[in-house]
């Protein structure tokens, strides 16, 4: 598995996918706060969790990648969390 | 040992250890179920299995180490433990009530002056159990009595009065949790008027309607305004969050008069998934924080001044 050059739009995609409400207007860039600024609850992040996860086809448990879900703040911390997934993964697979 | 880093002093008053052994797996797969099928609604695919697996990996700090780093970094000097008694009604507790409590003592133990103990015991288990409380106010150094009616019980159920008279002997507070909780237990007994005979009853006790600010919120205001032994706390204010980030619930319930009764509290470790300690307390304190509009007085008075008093005419042994 691979970081292509859409990757970040991919996972900017997932993260517009799991806000909701008047949320849904908020621009969002790499400094946009997830609870803050885009209403984020338990239920939303674990809804952009499993939906990565059924994207790239992975099961970050599985993998013994340890996730602090509460240390995600901003989009960009999400994002920085997603490459550091992706690359344990392909070192993983070999 | 914790060093103050600001002005304010923080108590949360709403905490428990984060570990299975004190929360039996059929109380966390109640609450999963709710997740699953909020989840599922949203097209995600996600088992039951799955998702109790990631809160159980929420649940992994038993000596609560985790829990001082946490209250470090927010500037948390104090926080209360509360031990529900879950052992009568769900058959799947992993320890006893009674080791729960040795748990809990263990923990005062460890970190110094950073924790308070409010033991709770179910009613019914009768004279053992009366006796279990009393030897951890005499004994072990807990300030307090934690009720939990949804396990079926009213909180002016007569078999709690001989808890009640211990807690007026001892003069230490009473925590009750108010509204839902996990749907394997009773909501029908979590209404705050329940309460209403026993505060009558017991004037010199003082009671705590937990999570005041978002549950029965219209009741619990008027018990705090008319009832002087009645306060409550706002814990559970970050359930709003993803609709308010604002935490408009706590911005209401300080402007109504009563915050000489409201308390600070996070219910740590239930919001784990959603953030840390110090981003709870962000949300009420920053500089456009739901407490932004009190002077000094009143927030200390929600941030620690109410539970202090609440706890320090207590006279029960120092752990």
């Amino acid at each position: 598995m691979e970081i292509d050059a859409k990757f970040d739009e991919k996972i900017m995609a997932l993260i517009a996918e799991a806000v909701s409400g008047k949320f849904r207007k908020t621009k969002i860039t790499g400094a946009t706060h997830l609870q803050k600024e885009l209403g984020m609850d338990s239920i939303g992040m674990l809804s952009l969790i499993f939906r990565f996860e059924e994207l790239f086809g992975l099961d970050i448990a599985q993998l013994g990648i340890d996730i602090n879900v509460a240390k995600l703040k901003t989009v960009d911390d999400l994002l920085a969390a997603a490459h550091q997934i992706i690359g344990k993964a392909a070192v993983a697979g070999g | 040992m914790y060093e103050q880093n600001n002005s304010l002093n923080i108590i949360d008053c709403h905490c428990h250890i984060a570990s299975e052994e004190h929360t039996p797996r059929s109380f966390i797969e109640g609450s999963v179920a709710n997740m699953v099928a909020a989840l599922s609604a949203q097209g995600v695919r996600i088992t039951k299995e799955k998702l109790t697996t990631v809160f159980l990996s929420k649940m992994q700090d038993p000596l609560c180490d985790g829990l001082v780093a946490e209250m470090d970094a927010a500037g948390i000097s104090k926080s209360i433990l509360l031990i529900p008694d879950f052992t009568y009604a769900l058959k799947d507790s992993i320890l006893t009530i009674e080791e729960s409590f040795q748990r809990h003592r263990e923990v005062l133990l460890r970190h110094p002056q950073r924790f308070e103990v409010f033991g709770g015991v179910d009613p019914r288990w009768g004279k053992d159990g009366l006796a279990l409380f009393e030897r951890s106010l005499a004994g072990y150094g807990f300030r307090g009595f934690k009720a939990y009616p949804p396990c079926g019980y009213s909180p002016s159920d007569p078999a709690l009065f001989p808890f009640y008279e211990l807690c007026a002997h001892y003069q230490v507070p009473v925590l009750l949790h108010i509204g839902p909780t996990s749907p394997v237990l009773d909501f029908t007994v979590s209404s705050p008027f329940l309460l209403d005979e026993a505060a009558r009853l017991f004037p010199s006790v003082n009671f705590i309607l937990a999570h005041g600010a978002v549950n029965f919120v219209e009741e619990c205001v008027m018990m705090c305004r008319f009832r002087p032994n009645v306060y409550l706390d706002i814990s559970g204010y970050q359930n709003t969050l993803g609709y308010d980030p604002s935490a408009g619930a706590v911005r209401n319930i300080v402007s109504l008069g009563i915050n000489h009764k409201v308390l600070f509290g996070t219910d740590f470790p239930v919001f784990r998934l959603q953030g840390e300690q110090e981003d709870f307390l962000a949300v009420l304190t920053g500089e456009n924080g739901a407490l932004a509009q009190l002077n000094d007085r009143e927030k200390a008075l929600v941030l620690s001044h109410n539970v202090e008093r609440l706890i320090e005419r207590s006279v029960a042994v120092v752990a």
